[in-house]
């Protein structure tokens, strides 16, 4: 590239117009037409645009070598998505097609797994798994008989669609490009974002922690029930719920000002500067930045009062207040706990945001799928003839 | 250095221009309805990705709605096909051609199908040797 002395800018945006190009006009010679389908053209037009591409991700976003696996499987599953999604649009069968499309879920649940979200990747299999089925039933219902038909073997507007497409990917890319910064030179004593997925946060024995504070606040009704008269009962029930808070407190910090700070603040928290300015994030990654929120939610819901007026004289309404903490701080924990490795209780904190946070989205997506349901019967109906029938 | 979050947008972003040349080109509804539902699944692989780059779950609820709709899609989708395939007797979306804006030039097939060979005439093994014929059958006919 010395010859034209492109900026990096261009020599990006050159990279991946031509993958562009070259997916476009294999694409456009792999669609269906009744003739002048150049299969083996198509293909290598088709590669060459996945080794650009390729070479371009490996030369911008850095070689994925040292974690083998991890890089292994990740092209792995991407190549099979992209492959699989390629036969999907060129192929004449739709039963084929659905088969395709099966492998591109597949493929697609793999990189759900190397995301860390094993739930995500269960349910995507079942239900596709369903539609496939039904979308099978639909092909054997409803397609013509052997030999070409129109909506197999013709396509419309091949050139323009295939070009349309892949400009739209070519402009995402490029955009892409733009926005992670690797374009931009670092400054010296500064790091760059770069995008890499981060650490986990939380070290084991901070994790261990949480887990067994989560294992005590889920069975709390036996230390909170029972007759609180007598001062030894009250004080046996006070130690236990010590117990976990200043477990709990020793990584998030306390929420009293005097107090000392967590371990996991201690780690990811710089010196607050002195003159004013906020505390500088240790590590400058989201997922610190997050945790560090979490940690700060941990803490304000750590008991506070309602200890000491369990021991005090009107233990009853402390005690259905501290039910309600209990319950708080179980959450809470459990989400940070979460945090320290995404696929630990993947189904429970899932769980935990779907109906802590989003239970009115999920009020409306049952509404949306009866609402689904009912249109579907609706439209499927067969009208009554009324005419015929005079 | 890793795999990073980019290397996840591309791929989604990729799988989605997929889906959206072959929601463009092709013509079976079925094809379509599959392609459409690739396009979903590269909006998925992006959701994921950015929630494990925050490290929140946020990304895979949505990921859960998406599934959601795309439940919803296909039920009213096959219902659709269903009815339009019971007044056509095709899949072929061009048959619904005269739904266009006007003003629009009606989309026409020059190119003739090629025609499926026809099956060849069923040929019959021989059996036993030729009757050798005789003068008088050859006299009766």
């Amino acid at each position: 590239m010395t010859l034209f002395a492109l900026t990096k800018t261009q020599e990006a945006g050159g990279s991946v117009a031509l993958a562009a190009v070259l997916a476009a006009v294999g694409v456009f010679l792999l669609l269906p037409r009744p003739r002048g389908r150049f299969v083996p053209g198509g293909i290598a037009a088709l590669i060459a645009a996945a080794a650009v591409l390729g070479a371009w991700l490996c030369t911008t976003f850095g070689n994925p070598l040292p974690d083998a696996i991890g890089s292994a499987l990740f092209w792995f599953f991407s190549a099979g998505a992209l492959v699989f999604g390629t036969v999907l649009v060129v192929q004449r069968n739709p039963a084929r097609g659905a088969i395709a499309f099966a492998f591109v879920v597949l493929s697609t649940c793999g990189l759900f797994l190397l995301l860390a979200a094993p739930f995500l990747m269960a349910a995507t299999i079942i239900i596709y798994a369903g539609a496939i089925i039904v979308t099978f039933l639909f092909v054997l219902m409803l397609s013509q008989a052997e030999g070409p038909s129109d909506e197999n073997d013709r396509v419309r507007e091949p050139l323009y669609g295939s070009f349309a497409g892949f400009a739209f990917v070519g402009l995402v890319l490029f955009t892409l490009y733009q926005t992670s910064q690797a374009n931009v030179p670092a400054e010296p004593g500064q790091t760059k974002p770069d995008g890499r997925l981060p650490a986990p946060v939380l070290t084991a024995e901070e994790r261990k922690v949480l887990a067994d504070a989560v294992a005590k606040l889920d069975a709390p009704e036996a230390n909170l029930d029972g007759d609180l008269g007598t001062a030894t009962a009250r004080a046996k029930r006070a130690e236990y719920f010590e117990e976990i808070k200043f477990a709990v407190a020793k990584v998030v910090g306390e929420s009293r000002a005097t107090s000392t700070d967590g371990s996991l603040r201690a780690r990811l928290e710089k010196e607050p500067a002195r003159d004013g300015k906020p505390a500088v994030l240790y590590r400058d990654d989201p997922q610190a930045r997050d945790a560090l929120d979490r940690a700060r939610r941990v803490r304000d819901a750590n008991f506070d009062s309602a200890l000491d007026d369990l021991s005090g004289p009107n233990p009853e309404p402390a005690r259905a207040k501290l039910k309600a903490q209990v319950r708080k701080l179980r959450d809470e924990v459990a989400l940070l706990y979460g945090m320290g490795e995404l696929p630990a209780d993947n189904v429970r904190n899932l769980g935990l945001v779907l109906y802590s946070e989003h239970l009115l989205a999920i009020e409306l997506a049952g509404t949306l799928l009866l609402v689904a349901v009912i249109g579907a019967i609706a439209v499927a109906h067969r009208k009554q003839d009324k005419g015929a029938a005079k | 250095m890793t795999i990073t979050l980019w290397h996840f947008l591309a791929v989604a972003a990729a799988l989605f221009g997929i889906g959206l040349v072959g929601f463009l080109t092709r013509r079976n509804l079925i094809t379509m309805f599959l392609c459409a539902e690739m396009m979903l699944q590269g909006v998925a692989i992006n959701f994921v990705a950015f929630a494990r780059y925050h490290a929140n779950l946020h990304g895979q609820v949505f990921v859960l709605f998406i599934l959601a709709v795309a439940a919803c899609e296909a039920g009213i989708a096959l219902a659709l096909f269903l009815n339009l395939y019971r007044r056509r007797r095709s899949l072929d979306t061009s048959d619904w051609q005269e739904l266009r804006e006007t003003g629009v030039p009606a989309a026409t097939d020059d190119d003739p199908l090629p025609r499926p060979p026809a099956d060849p005439m069923p040929v019959l093994t021989p059996a036993g040797a030729r009757p050798a014929p005789t003068a008088e059958e050859a006299a009766r006919v």
